[in-house]
């Protein structure tokens, strides 16, 4: 038994001290792993550490859809509407919600929005080919660009953008005209 | 003495109030008064720190424990059980050429306090 050894062998004095530097060693080492595990307690506790729950959750997802993608019962056009997606989800031919229009201030369907901003703004083409024939409405498309430095996309007051003409014509509408200030 | 109730913490028994006045530090109280009101506990920490992150020790643990808490689910751990998971494989994965140096510096400073 090296303790006994020792204990003959060499004075005390060492023995002790070989102990005592070894209880400081352990004192050390004990902090600095409370140290590491309480670091890593507090990240996992905060939910700090993103990676953990995401990779899991993507995973559990990208299994699913692959498997709703391998069943052939959900892909089948003749459903209609009931298409549904990798995730689940049926979705109507046009879209449905409705929000308001930023330029007239009227309610629009999401799925006629593009339609009905052409004519809110100035039709694309009938409107514009009309404009172009005619010098006095070259004119007007110059002096129509009153810079209106409030202007903002998504604010309701769709008076800002009426002209004393009467028509809703966006201020920012037409990149031609060089004298609007974008907000 | 009847010990009925789980101790939830470890704690050493409560001292004889007979024996309060005759009370000695022991050696290690001393010798740890000393490294603290010289300084030496906090330098050897920080050279500890320093070398247990160079040789790779500390990311070697974290990894332990971020296993283990992935496996536990990230609520059900306690700091206790982390400490608890960890030390016995710390203390055994401690660099050999670590641990010599240490505790050469620490005897060279119980010489110097004992003097």
């Amino acid at each position: 038994n090296m303790f006994f050894v020792t204990l003959v062998k060499f004075p005390m004095s060492i023995v002790v001290c070989v102990q005592l530097a070894l209880h400081v060693f352990g004192d050390l080492l004990d902090s600095i792993t409370v140290d590491v595990a309480s670091e890593c307690h507090r990240i996992a506790r905060l939910g700090l550490e993103r990676n953990l729950d995401e990779e899991e959750e993507e995973l559990r997802l990208s299994a699913q859809a692959r498997a709703r993608i391998a069943d052939p019962s959900n892909n089948v056009e003749a459903n209609g509407k009931y298409v549904v997606d990798i995730f689940g989800q049926t979705h109507p031919p046009v879209a449905n919600e409705i929000f308001d229009c930023m330029n007239c201030g009227r309610s629009i369907m999401a799925g006629r929005f593009a339609p009905h901003l052409e004519k809110c703004m100035g039709k694309g083409r009938k409107a514009r080919l009309k404009a172009t024939r005619s010098s006095t409405a070259a004119q007007n498309r110059y002096s129509r660009g009153s810079p209106v430095s409030t202007y903002s996309p998504y604010s309701s007051t769709a008076s800002i953008n009426r002209l004393s003409n009467g028509n809703p014509r966006a201020a920012t509408g037409e990149c031609s005209n060089g004298t609007v200030e974008e907000p | 003495m009847l010990k009925n109730r789980r101790q939830s913490v470890n704690r050493p028994p409560t001292p004889d109030l007979t024996d309060d006045r005759a009370k000695v530090p022991t050696l290690q109280e001393v010798i740890n008064i000393k490294l603290i009101e010289s300084g030496e506990k906090e330098q050897l920490m920080e050279l500890v720190r320093e070398k247990l992150t160079d040789c790779g020790w500390k990311d070697e643990m974290e990894t332990i424990v971020r296993a283990y808490i992935k496996k536990q689910g990230r609520n059900n751990v306690t700091l206790d059980e982390l400490v608890r998971v960890i030390t016995p494989k710390g203390r055994a994965s401690i660099p050999d050429s670590i641990k010599a140096e240490l505790l050469q510096r620490i005897r060279t400073f119980l010489v110097s306090a004992a003097l």
